[in-house]
């Protein structure tokens, strides 16, 4: 084929859709950059924009908090919908910036509408919808959030996603059956990366890397007490 | 009363009103010295010879001269005041009797000069312009104010003339005046610390200003304006300016010399929010039209309705592009949510004078919901809350398309109410209930509890993410409820049995804290025991024991 012939295709396509090299037309955007610990369990190291990830399980909420941390703090505006009342203490333990985080306290069958407002203006949504939209809507809400190259994030199971995330373990330490306080928690999540494990939250409140195997056989062990005689 | 500013001046021409390029900022202030324990004393009706201290955290705040005589000095605290003067009489700082009292007071003024600016409860500022007509040089013009003003109220007022209202605020507490021309070097010999009169933000500043050794305001004013910008921003551009005497205005940045309000009496009391939209645009055009006159911006405005009944509700809203429509969306969504939130929930609903919370204390009880929706609302008023100069209302480019979220949040406060968007912040407080400040988007927040006064038994991170208040029964192994003493547990949990009926087995549990807050005051008094768990489904929880009772207070999701 000649390659002259492929130079309109190209002028066509930076101008009408904003793709100026090969690599934006296979990737689309570029991800949104997340902690470091978080990376991994990102297809592409980030949260992917103008795409829905589901992030199910325990501490689903802490995880989702803690991987729109780095965004907000690169002044991008996040809101939250249907996630009761957050502690704010936790969400700033997290990393989120308070002056970019907004949440929403509207009637849960009402979260679509919601949604597609905040979509115009927002870069990224944390979403726990009391109920699943039907074909037609979510089709709609597909094409939107993909449109505006918004981040969506799931914290319920929904088709269309495109990653899914599923914190499949939560282990607690700490506690130490009434003589202590709990300090971290030892997170599995599996997604299409392969299976993680990390601390959320790790000792300081944002995630941290899990401790070596070896050594936290013995932090999750309890300690056995026998008697002296 | 001393008058030292007039008698200290030299006869010649110096005593005449200056001219020239200062006569325009040259000023007069007037002011109480101890006001707030002068405004103590007329509150309770104290007879002049009485020792009478404030106390404001604590510590004495103001002290009035018998009190000073026997040895009492500001910071001192409740129990020294009473080993120095027993028969003191200490009370507690109320802010609006300083204002209530002083704003009476000074009424007097009103007959003597055509404009004077009250700058904080005790302090007022005159132009001297505004003598020149009616006296013939400046210490006669004191003379005559300051008798006229202290034949009505018994006050003592310290007198201070200066090019500068910063200055004359200063020299009023020394009671001096400053030749025409000379404020430069009155204000190059004043500590650094002067700046605390200039306004609230400037504490911090002060303490970093001595770090870097600089003692007096000359020193700062030695410093070229350009590197003080570019080191500390727009405040320590005005703190140099107030130091070198080049700007007069105090330091805080909005103008709020008189207050600019508005009210409307309705005729028939309304429920109706049409009605009151319509009614609200007319009056906040006469608003505007008056703040515009005055070459000010409004920033935020505080909108109160009054019900029939006499309740009222009170709000300060932030508004980005202020005008007839947007206050009177804000008039509708407040009036419709006060309404609306007496019709539904009863008691507690309509925030009486407060912004509202996620979590409102329980309040006295409302009015009866049918009875309060059927009366309506009888009265508006629109107060210019923060006014500020047009430079001072700009947005910076640096604030990335917060326009646009600007106006995606108000529409949905637009579709689902004001409180349907809240916008977090921090307080102060034991557990991540108490320490929640959510606010709703462009209104002003208002923390109930100093976030930097230390919490002692306050939660530490990890800290659960969301925040409840669910009753539940933590059981013992035998079935029996574990009962909590400030030792500890009586007994380990082995389950918790929620309201629906279900329970879930404890793995592990904390050790047990307890807290106690309010102490100080019976009705606030709460004696709480906190404990987390880690039930067999793998979640954290936060519970809190009070009265006999659990409750999960949080949640780690």
């Amino acid at each position: 084929m000649d390659v002259m012939s492929a130079v309109p295709l190209v002028e066509q396509l930076s101008r009408e859709m904003g793709i100026s090299t090969a690599t934006a037309l296979f990737d689309g955007p570029a991800p949104r950059a997340v902690d470091p610990v978080l990376a991994p369990m990102f297809r592409r190291g980030g949260l992917p924009r103008g795409e829905i990830v589901t992030l199910t399980g325990g501490q689903s909420l802490s995880c989702a908090l803690a991987a729109i941390a780095v965004a907000t703090q690169e002044q991008k505006w996040c809101a939250g919908i249907g996630l009761g009342e957050p502690a704010v203490s936790s969400i700033a333990d997290l990393g989120v910036d308070l002056d970019h985080f907004v949440n929403l306290v509207t009637p849960a069958e009402d979260w679509l509408r919601v949604a597609s407002i905040l979509i115009e203006s927002f870069d990224i949504l944390v979403i726990d919808p009391g109920f699943l939209p039907s074909a037609g809507e979510r089709a709609r809400l597909l094409a939107k959030v993909r449109e505006r190259k918004i981040s969506l994030i799931s914290l319920t199971s929904m088709p269309g996603s495109t990653e899914q995330i599923e914190i499949t373990d939560t282990q607690w330490s700490g506690t130490e059956h009434g003589h202590g306080r709990l300090r971290s928690c030892l997170v599995q999540a599996r997604s299409q990366t392969g299976v993680h494990r990390f601390l959320l939250p790790g000792p300081d409140g944002t995630p941290a890397e899990a401790p070596a195997p070896s050594s936290s056989e013995g932090v999750f062990e309890r300690p056995v007490i026998r008697s002296v005689s | 009363m001393r008058t030292g500013t007039t008698s200290s001046d030299p006869a010649g021409g110096g005593s005449v009103f200056a001219d020239g390029g200062t006569s325009d900022r040259r000023t007069l202030v007037l002011t109480v010295p101890d006001w707030s324990a002068v405004a103590a004393a007329t509150e309770h009706d104290l007879s002049p010879g009485t020792p009478v201290a404030v106390l404001s955290g604590g510590k004495v705040m103001a002290a009035n001269a018998p009190a000073r005589a026997a040895g009492i000095a500001l910071g001192n605290n409740k129990r020294a005041v009473g080993y120095r003067c027993p028969e003191a009489h200490v009370v507690a700082w109320d802010e609006e009797a300083d204002n209530r009292h002083f704003s009476a007071g000074v009424g007097a003024l009103e007959e003597l000069v055509a404009r004077f600016t009250l700058l904080s409860p005790g302090t007022l500022a005159i132009p001297l312009d505004s003598l020149k007509h009616g006296y013939d040089d400046e210490p006669t013009a004191v003379e005559a104010l300051i008798s006229a003003l202290v034949s009505v109220t018994g006050w003592e007022f310290f007198p201070g003339i200066a090019d500068t209202v910063f200055a004359a605020v200063l020299a009023a507490g020394q009671a001096r005046r400053v030749e025409p021309g000379q404020t430069t070097e009155f204000l190059a010999a004043q500590p650094i610390s002067t700046l605390e009169y200039a306004g609230a933000g400037a504490t911090e500043l002060i303490d970093t200003f001595t770090q870097l050794g600089l003692r007096t305001l000359g020193d700062l004013a030695d410093i070229d304006a350009r590197d003080v910008n570019s080191r500390f921003g727009a405040l320590g551009k005005r703190a140099h300016d107030l130091a070198t005497g080049t700007k007069w205005t105090p330091l805080n940045d909005h103008v709020r010399e008189e207050r600019l309000n508005v009210e409307l009496g309705l005729d028939t009391p309304t429920t109706r929010s049409d009605t009151l939209g319509f009614l609200t645009r007319q009056l906040a055009a006469d608003l505007l039209t008056t703040v515009r006159r005055r070459g000010l911006v409004c920033t935020q405005i505080t909108i109160e309705l009054i019900a029939v009944s006499g309740q009222s509700s009170k709000r300060t809203w932030r508004i980005e592009d202020m005008n007839e429509n947007t206050i009177a969306d804000r008039l509708r969504w407040q009036a419709e949510g006060w309404l609306a939130g007496a019709a539904r929930k009863g008691p507690a609903a309509p925030q009486l004078g407060s912004t509202p919370q996620f979590r409102s204390a329980p309040d006295e009880p409302g009015p009866d919901p049918e009875d309060f929706s059927e009366e309506g609302i009888i009265a508006l008023g629109l107060v210019a809350a923060e006014l500020t100069t047009p430079i001072g209302a700009t947005k910076s480019l640096f604030d990335e398309n917060t326009g646009q979220v600007t106006h995606t949040l108000e529409r949905l406060q637009g579709l689902f109410g004001p409180d349907s968007v809240l916008v977090p912040g921090l307080q102060g407080g034991w557990d991540p209930a108490e320490t929640n400040l959510w606010t709703p988007w462009q209104q002003a927040a208002s923390p109930v509890r100093s976030p930097g006064a230390p919490w002692p038994g306050a939660l530490h991170a990890p800290r659960p993410t969301t925040v409840e208040r669910l009753p539940v029964d933590v059981l013992a192994a035998g079935g029996r409820p574990v009962g909590a003493r400030p030792a500890g547990l009586e007994s380990a949990p082995y389950a918790i049995r929620f309201p629906t009926g279900t329970a879930e087995a404890v793995i592990d549990y904390s050790g047990s804290w307890p807290v106690e807050s309010g102490w100080w005051d019976p009705t606030k008094a709460i004696y709480r025991t906190r404990l987390q768990v880690v039930t067999d489904s793998g979640q954290a929880l936060l519970l809190s024991k009070e009265n006999g009772q659990w409750y999960i207070t949080g949640r780690y999701r």
